[in-house]
């Protein structure tokens, strides 16, 4: 029954399984809709970096005589903002500083959320209670709010919105990265590796960080879009990006006024933001069901 | 298998020869606490192992017996000190683990297979890295370890360059147990703890991966515990049998006198409990009635006497000892204790013997 190896001459190759990425990128690449959105993204990003080459006119200038021109108006193909400037150019330049506004402090907040999470849950006891309980505290605030206040008590300017917006995301990241860790912790190869010697460092490093990251990354993925909704709520209040910047956000809220006069310009930047959200979500959607390996 | 069978006693690490068990086990206790209240004092405590004694010597199997809840697993899992127990001691070879002999040392000695063979191996890392990975902890080179994880897996009977490179999804449930006993035999231990380890298997595979077990055994020296609920396998594979009842020891004695003669009355039951392969000796009445009773407030006295059917009134006063039945055999019941009281129970010896 057990197989001998005196004697035996020839060499096979060994059979190698394709790598843990290539699978993924393999899967992802059969999901129609996560491609789709994942071009969409891809389309946004290079619309953002090549926005001086795209935009036909200048984002920030205004003209009062062509105040809310409507969509379809020769040299304004998407119409005039309330300040007479060119919609198109606005939104393309808006790309930059919204997925920036949206992409930043998520990631940010990934790294410190799973960091403080991976570590809570592994470690568990009174210190992980400690943690988890003081993240707790953050969540008594609706997000919005904590941003406001956080931003408010920083002051004005993109920086400051930027930090508030991180701390606003870390406590659900870090929540999720410690349930997720917990989960884990407490499965029968991570006692194995205890049982070989292993200490708590090279036990998360091998067995934990692997199997916990991808849903932590698919759930902060999803953020992006709350990140940028959040961020246009600053800029509206003054506290984040300041006019004439063009932002989709802050355009949206300048534009709330002209609703009744032109609704399809001033509805133009949520479409955007919406686009942009929900590609980012069926993104990360796709990303999660090709991250399990049993599919 | 190729070789020899190799003697236990010949590794170099043996220290005390073949007189000194292989482990020694003295009153390990471990209770866990359950319901807290306002304050945060855990109100109850569930007896899980409750002062367990017993010798493991070197090259037998120790087959642990009992029905679910008794405490054989929390047994093993303080073995391996994946949980603290509460008091007690476990000498490896005349050394106290955690004083003279380090845990991390002790680890390399003894390993431990797991129920669950999905859950044992972790799904991101391929089968080679997971038996190299103990190794590696070790100091031996990533190199050299990927070299002994393809030795093992052709000796668990897995042609190696088939099986290094995948994952443990893409495996059955046969060959992932054959990849934890690779994984366990990846640090050369003396002692291997078997928590149920064929258990979920399905019976054919089961039969091959006890076969392995048995030829692995001889190829490297090794001492085995077996944990598991099935009886037959047991039997097959066994030595000696521990049963256990509430996280006590019930009895404990050779696979032959256990299975032949069982003096507890709860192994008596217990081993009625496997069905007959002869339909004319099947038995109509029920061994034993009722669950066995909460482990939270053991009833006093002998833990068995609520569903024994040699219960007197002293079973529920006195709690038995282990006491030697025969050279091989001790049982924990009053009826065999000299003087305690039972009817059945041998005369009180004088001081000496």
């Amino acid at each position: 029954m057990v197989v001998a190896l005196e004697g035996k001459a020839v060499v096979a190759p060994i059979q190698v399984s394709e790598g843990y990425w290539r699978g993924v990128m393999r899967r992802l690449s059969r999901n129609p809709v996560a491609m789709i959105a994942l071009g969409i993204i891809v389309l946004l990003i290079l619309m953002a970096v090549l926005a001086p080459y795209l935009a036909p006119a200048d984002p920030v200038k205004g003209s009062m005589l062509r105040r809310l021109r409507p969509v379809g108006t020769p040299g304004y193909p998407l119409g005039a903002d309330e300040l007479g400037r060119d919609m198109l150019s606005r939104l393309i330049f808006g790309a930059r500083l919204s997925l920036f506004m949206g992409v930043t402090p998520v990631l940010m907040a990934f790294v410190i959320g799973s960091g403080l999470g991976i570590f809570a849950g592994y470690v568990g006891g009174k210190l992980n209670t400690a943690i988890m309980r003081t993240i707790d505290i953050f969540y008594a605030f609706p997000s919005v709010l904590l941003a406001v206040a956080l931003s408010g008590a920083l002051g004005a300017g993109i920086t400051n919105a930027l930090v508030s917006l991180t701390i606003v995301f870390i406590p659900p990241i870090t929540r999720v990265a410690e349930s997720v860790t917990t989960q884990v912790r407490n499965r029968d190869y991570v006692e194995a590796a205890r049982a070989s010697g292993a200490g708590g460092v090279t036990i998360v490093r091998v067995h934990v960080l692997g199997n916990v990251l991808s849903p932590i990354f698919v759930y902060a993925t999803s953020l992006i879009s709350v990140a940028m909704i959040l961020a246009s709520g600053l800029s509206f209040l003054g506290l984040g990006v300041k006019p004439p910047e063009p932002e989709w956000g802050l355009m949206l809220n300048t534009l709330r006024t002209a609703i009744y006069v032109n609704p399809l310009v001033a509805a133009l930047p949520g479409v955007m933001i919406f686009i942009t959200s929900i590609s980012f979500n069926l993104f990360s959607d796709g990303l999660r069901s090709a991250m399990d390996v049993r599919s | 298998m190729s070789g020899e069978p190799v003697d236990p006693l010949a590794d170099p690490r043996d220290r005390g020869g073949p007189r000194q068990p292989l482990l020694t086990v003295r009153g390990l206790v471990k209770h866990f606490p359950v319901g807290k209240n306002i304050l945060g004092r855990s109100t109850n405590v569930v007896r899980a192992v409750d002062d367990v004694d017993f010798d493991l010597l070197k090259g037998e199997t120790l087959g642990i017996v009992g029905e679910s809840g008794c405490g054989k697993s929390t047994t093993a899992r303080l073995l391996m000190h994946l949980i603290e127990p509460d008091r007690g001691n476990i000498i490896f070879d005349g050394e106290v683990v955690g004083q003279e002999l380090s845990l991390r040392e002790y680890r390399r000695q003894v390993q431990m297979v797991f129920q669950d063979s999905y859950a044992s191996l972790n799904p991101r890392l391929t089968i080679e890295d997971s038996i190299a990975f103990a190794p590696q902890v070790h100091g031996v080179s990533r190199r050299e370890s990927l070299n002994r994880a393809h030795d093992l897996l052709s000796r668990v009977g897995l042609e190696p360059n088939r099986f290094a490179g995948r994952y443990p999804h893409e495996l059955s449930g046969g060959q992932r147990q054959r990849i934890n006993i690779a994984r366990a035999l990846a640090l050369e231990p003396r002692l291997i703890i078997l928590d149920e380890a064929v258990s979920a298997l399905d019976k054919s595979v089961e039969a091959q991966v006890l076969n392995l077990l048995l030829d692995l055994k001889d190829a490297f020296g090794l001492t085995y515990i077996f944990i598991s609920h099935d009886l037959n396998v047991v039997r097959f594979i066994s030595d000696r049998v521990m049963v256990m009842y509430l996280g006590k020891v019930a009895e404990i004695g050779t696979a032959g006198d256990i299975f032949d003669r069982p003096a507890h009355p709860y192994s008596g039951a217990l081993l009625s409990s496997m069905p007959a392969m002869d339909p004319d000796a099947r038995t109509l009445e029920a061994p034993l009635y009722g669950d066995p009773p909460n482990p939270i407030n053991p009833p006093p006295g002998c833990r068995f006497h609520t569903r024994c059917t040699a219960v007197e009134a002293v079973c529920s006063k006195l709690e038995p000892q282990l006491a030697a039945t025969s050279t091989n055999q001790q049982v924990s019941c009053l009826k065999y204790q000299p003087g305690s009281g039972h009817s059945a129970a041998p005369p009180a010896l004088e001081a000496a013997e």
